[in-house]
This record gives structure tokens, C-alpha cells and sequence, in this order.
């Protein structure tokens, strides 16, 4: 089973900078790998683990410079490389920067081509950071291969693999035939964490570097900012001498509010 | 003349996308594209200039091939979906096939004489990404179910069915409903929002207690309903699922993700129980309770019993 997974560096939300502006300052705020592409990760090794074969990591940056990211960006993918992957392979170009999935699975689809034929694409349900959901349909429109999304359970039968799909109001499932493009929910299993052993074996595992050259990439413009916002709420700890002179306090304060009748 | 496709697989989103479409509409007819419904009439009339309707319920890769046909032919200007999970699927599939940028989950428009500026929810609803577009470039757009209010607008549609529905490539071999639960936690005065800080699905009872004298409902962050299956999904709060609105919220071992709090923000009141002094969650409440919500429930229950009964 040849196994493909999508693997996004996203902004740490737990380390966001923000200016004095409101403006979230994307260069100084660290990255680090978006929550539900380990789901997919997970997913993949799991199968490999099952069926043989090879994971194979495909990756862009997209926050810059450059320079200055490509070390902590190295670490998040060799952290992907020791939860069980076998090669990476990542894009780290100048037109990537401050991409949205337009742009990014255009280059992801072109490199993922260039390297071969896999059996299953598996990606996040959607980035924790910009969360367009929109990177798996965008992958099967460019590579023509069908997309099933929202998979919280797969169950591979030969040819054929059933996808659970869980919507609004539903669990679908579905049959389809390999090779298919799926993302996955962070419900479908629980990543694992590296050992010792694997975090230095991932230090032999090969990172493949690729630019744009070779890639027309259009431009379209879309001015962004992030603007975080702002929380103003009382944040008023109630403290007491035990949980009975809490309560009372709280249920004073509520009533206050008009909150609550009884 | 040229138009705006108004898409939903199912029928019952599609005026969540309407608003939008008539805030983007300059000359340009909307077009509405669902499967059949009992009152399809009523509906196409509420709005839409045509409307093309598939008898049943079809796939997700059946719709794909459709719109394309029909985006060939009309060339939109606009795309627009309401954001469930198929509709977002399918959207960003043809929005590629034709080239258009796309934004998802957009909570507000502004438009100027040559650009929209659309706002959208990132990093889990913490923040608003703002997108700056020019006016000339075409765009597909999703927009959170239950977002817009619709007035309606009394148009005479064009009907039109589907008559070649291509075949799928995929086979529906089951479908599993999901539990439904009998309130709407989106219209509770007061909810109490239940985390992983309760270790076992009979410990729920603690809350559940604190509801029935407060006349609450009781919401859950996403793990509870979608990982543990403690609490049906339609309770679930939170970017993937809900946003409520009420005058109380009451988060007890909930830790304040960005993806549950951007959910209740609206809130009026906000109370966090937390045993972490730490815990995000209490950035975002008015009252903050540090204790261990298995100590501090039953007491809590208890005094609100006897001021009741007083
Ligand atoms: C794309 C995406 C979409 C998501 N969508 C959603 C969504 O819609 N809704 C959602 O909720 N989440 C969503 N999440 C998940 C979210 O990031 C968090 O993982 C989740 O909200 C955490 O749930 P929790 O607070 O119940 O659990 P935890 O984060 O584990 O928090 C448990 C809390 O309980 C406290 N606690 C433990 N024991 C006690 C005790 N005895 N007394 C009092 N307090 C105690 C702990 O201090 C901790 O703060 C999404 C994530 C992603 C990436």
C-alpha cells in the first residue's frame, strides 16, 4: 500500500504574538503540526502497519521567511517522520508564502504527481489555523482522483475500502475504490507519541527539498490579515473560606446578573 | 446574463446561503440548485430566478459533474454553499475545476466600490481573517449554517429537474442516524457545558442535577459527543458543531480551546468551574471558580435546592 499524508505546519495557537494592533504578528509566532493532520498520520502508518507498504509525508511551507522558519519547520516534519513515516517530501518556496489552499494544493497536487502513484491520500479534516476544509477536494479535482471526506473509521478490503463518514446528522458509509483522496476527523483514532528510539531513527529518514521552479503558480491576491479578537469579560475569581461560601457568593453574583430565577 | 449558483445537496440549508448571495447580487439571476422537496415551489419562489432540482438525494461526486454542467453554461459569478460538510466538499471540488478562490464559513461582508472584504473565523475563532478581494474576480463561498437571517423575497422561478444524473463512483452500503437529543441547546436560556474534566459518562448526573433546578440545558465540548459518544453530537458546542447564544453559560471542566469558546462568546453571563488555576477557560468568564468540579457541583446544586424551596 503506497500511502500519502498531508501534513500542514500551522500557527501554534497556544504561542500566538499579537501586536498592540489587535494584528496577529504570523512571523514571530511559532509553528507546529496542525492537530488533525496527526489523525491523518496515524491513520496512515496504521494501515501501513497492516498491509505494508510506505508513508510518505508531502508537505509547503507557507509562513515566512524562509530563512528564518525552515529550522523549526526541519523539526516538525523529522516529529512526523518518527511517529512511523517513511520519506517527506516538502516544498519550501518564496511564491508559498502567505498562500491559502488555492495556491497550496496546486503545488502540493503538481509535487505529489511528479513523485509517483499512491493508493490512499490522506489529509486533516481542515488546518486548526486557517481551517478552510477546502485542501482535499482541491487535491482530487487537480490529481482527478474521487475524494471522500469526514472519515472517522476506514476498513480497507482488497480493491475496495469503506469510509465512514461522519456529518451533521449521520455516519455514511461508503464503498469506494482505491485509489481515493480521504480526510479524516479527529475522532478516527489517537495519534501516537514517538518514542527515543524513533525520534533518533527519523534523523535517517530522507527529507526531499523541492522549489517552484518547474511550477506555474497564479497569483491571486487575496490581501489578508488576522486580527485577533479581543475578550473582555470580568474574569472575577470567587474565592471563600470553603465550596459552601463559593456557592453562595456565585449564586449572588448571579442573581445580580438577572441570570437566573428560581 | 450572468449568475450566482445558490448550492445545498440538501434542500433544507439552502436559504442559510440567500442573504449572502442577495449582498453580493448586482444584475445577476440566482440560481438555486437542491434536491426535491414537498414545497420545492415555495422555496424557489422565495427568492430564486431559477431553480434546478435532482428528484432524489444524490452523491456527493453526482453533484460535482452536475454543477460543473451548469456552471459551464451560466459561468457564475458567485458560488455559494451553506457550510455542511457536503456542501463544503463539493463546493471546493468544482471551485478548483474552475479556477475560483474560495472562502469558507464567511460571518460578514463588507463591500466597498472596487473590493468585498469578507471576514472569516481562523485559528479556531479566536481571530477574524480578513480577506480583501477585487470585485472582478469570481468566488466561491460558504457560509455558516444558521448565520444569516433570510427575509424572504418573493420571486417567480424558473423550475427546471435534472434529468442526467451521472453515475457514482462510490456505493452507499449503510447510513447510521445519529441519536438526536430532545431540546435545542441553541435556544436554552441557560446551558452547562460538560468537558473531559468528568472522568465517567454516569458522572454526568452532576450536571444534569444543576440543570433541572437552574431549568438548563446541557452542552458538551467536542470529545464528550464525537469521542466518547457521552452526549449526542446536536449538543456539541463548538466551531465543528454549535454556537449558542445564551444568558448563561456554565463551563465545568471544559479547558477553553479556541474551537469550544469561540462558540459561546456571545454569551452573557460566562462561568467557568476548572480544578486548573491555569486553565484558558477562565480568560474567557465572568466568574471564575477554581475547585474540583466533583466537590463544588453537589454543593452548588444543593444551596440553589434551598434557596428554591425558600
Ligand atoms: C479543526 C478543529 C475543530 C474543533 N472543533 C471543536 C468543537 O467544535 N468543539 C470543541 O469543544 N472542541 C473542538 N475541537 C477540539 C478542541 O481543540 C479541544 O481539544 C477540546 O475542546 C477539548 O475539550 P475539553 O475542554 O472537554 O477537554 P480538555 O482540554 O481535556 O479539558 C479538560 C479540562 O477539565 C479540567 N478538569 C479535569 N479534572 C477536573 C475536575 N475534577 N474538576 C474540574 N475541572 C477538571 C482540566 O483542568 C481541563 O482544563 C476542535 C479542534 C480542531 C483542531
Amino acid at each position: 500500500m503506497n500511502i500519502a499524508v498531508f501534513i500542514k505546519a500551522s500557527l501554534n495557537l497556544n504561542l500566538i504574538k499579537v501586536e498592540s494592533s489587535g494584528i496577529i504578528n504570523t512571523e514571530e509566532t511559532p509553528l507546529t503540526i496542525s492537530e488533525y493532520d496527526k489523525n491523518a498520520l496515524e491513520e496512515g502508518i496504521r494501515i501501513k502497519e497492516k498491509l505494508g507498504g510506505k508513508v510518505a509525508i508531502f508537505s509547503a511551507l507557507t509562513y515566512g521567511p524562509i530563512t528564518k522558519r525552515q529550522a523549526d519547520y526541519e523539526r516538525i516534519i523529522r516529529e512526523a517522520l518518527a511517529m512511523g513515516a517513511d520519506e517527506a517530501h516538502i516544498i519550501l518556496d518564496e511564491k508559498l508564502i502567505n498562500a491559502t489552499t488555492f495556491e497550496a494544493s496546486l503545488a502540493l497536487a503538481h509535487l505529489t504527481k511528479k513523485v509517483g502513484m499512491f493508493d490512499i491520500y490522506i489529509t486533516g479534516e481542515a488546518s486548526m489555523d486557517t481551517s478552510s476544509y477546502q485542501f482535499p477536494s482541491r487535491l482530487s479535482s487537480l490529481l482527478n482522483i474521487p475524494v471522500v471526506t469526514f472519515v472517522r473509521k476506514t476498513d480497507i478490503q482488497g480493491k475496495d475500502i469503506l469510509l465512514y463518514r461522519d456529518l451533521e446528522e449521520e455516519i455514511q458509509i461508503i464503498k469506494a475504490k482505491l485509489p481515493v483522496i480521504i480526510s479524516v476527523t479527529g475522532e478516527i483514532n489517537q495519534p501516537r507519541l514517538p518514542t527515543l528510539k524513533q525520534i533518533l531513527q527519523s534523523k535517517t529518514k530522507p527529507i526531499f527539498k523541492y522549489n517552484l521552479t518547474d511550477i506555474d503558480i497564479p497569483k491571486i491576491n487575496l490581501g489578508r490579515e488576522i486580527k485577533i479578537l479581543p475578550v473582555s469579560r470580568k474574569n472575577i475569581f470567587i474565592e471563600g473560606k470553603n465550596l459552601e461560601e463559593v456557592s453562595e457568593k456565585l449564586i449572588d453574583y448571579l442573581f445580580k446578573e438577572g441570570v437566573v430565577k428560581l | 446574463m450572468s449568475g450566482i449558483i445558490v448550492f445545498s445537496s440538501k434542500i433544507k440549508y439552502i436559504n442559510d446561503a440567500l442573504p449572502l448571495a442577495y449582498l453580493l447580487k448586482e444584475k445577476e439571476e440566482i440560481i438555486g440548485v437542491s434536491c426535491y422537496e414537498k414545497n420545492l415551489e415555495e422555496i424557489a419562489n422565495n427568492g430564486f430566478d431559477v431553480f434546478y432540482y435532482s428528484e432524489t438525494e444524490i452523491l456527493n461526486d453526482q453533484w460535482y459533474e452536475i454543477l460543473i454542467n451548469i456552471a459551464n453554461e451560466i459561468k457564475p459569478k458567485y458560488l455559494i454553499a451553506p457550510s455542511s460538510k457536503d456542501n463544503i466538499e463539493i463546493l471546493a471540488r468544482i471551485a478548483s475545476k474552475l479556477g475560483y478562490p474560495m472562502v469558507t464559513d464567511v460571518s460578514n461582508l463588507e463591500k466597498t466600490n472596487d473590493t468585498l472584504i469578507f471576514h472569516k473565523p481562523v485559528l479556531g475563532g479566536r481571530a477574524t481573517a480578513i480577506f480583501k478581494i477585487q470585485k472582478d474576480i469570481n468566488l466561491a463561498i460558504t457560509v455558516p449554517l444558521r448565520k444569516f437571517k433570510y427575509e424572504a423575497i418573493s420571486t417567480k422561478a424558473k423550475i427546471l429537474k435534472i434529468e442526467k444524473i451521472p453515475v457514482s463512483q462510490f456505493q452507499i452500503i449503510g447510513k447510521e442516524e445519529k441519536k438526536k437529543s430532545a431540546v435545542k441547546i441553541e435556544e436554552a436560556d441557560i446551558v452547562i457545558g460538560v468537558g473531559r474534566g468528568f472522568k465517567a459518562k454516569e458522572d454526568l448526573k452532576l450536571a444534569f442535577d444543576l440543570a433541572e433546578v437552574l431549568n438548563a440545558q446541557v452542552g458538551c465540548s467536542r470529545p464528550i459527543a464525537a469521542d466518547y459518544k457521552w452526549l449526542p453530537d446536536d449538543v456539541w458546542i463548538g466551531i465543528s458543531n454549535k454556537s449558542i447564544r445564551p444568558k448563561l453559560y456554565i463551563a465545568v471542566g471544559i479547558s477553553g480551546a479556541p474551537q469550544h469558546v469561540s462558540s459561546v462568546t456571545d454569551s452573557k453571563v460566562i462561568v467557568a468551574i476548572n480544578n486548573d488555576k491555569n486553565a484558558p477557560i477562565f480568560k474567557y468568564a465572568d466568574y471564575c471558580i477554581v475547585a474540583d468540579l466533583y466537590q463544588f457541583l453537589p454543593i452548588l446544586t444543593e444551596k440553589l435546592r434551598k434557596f428554591k424551596k425558600s
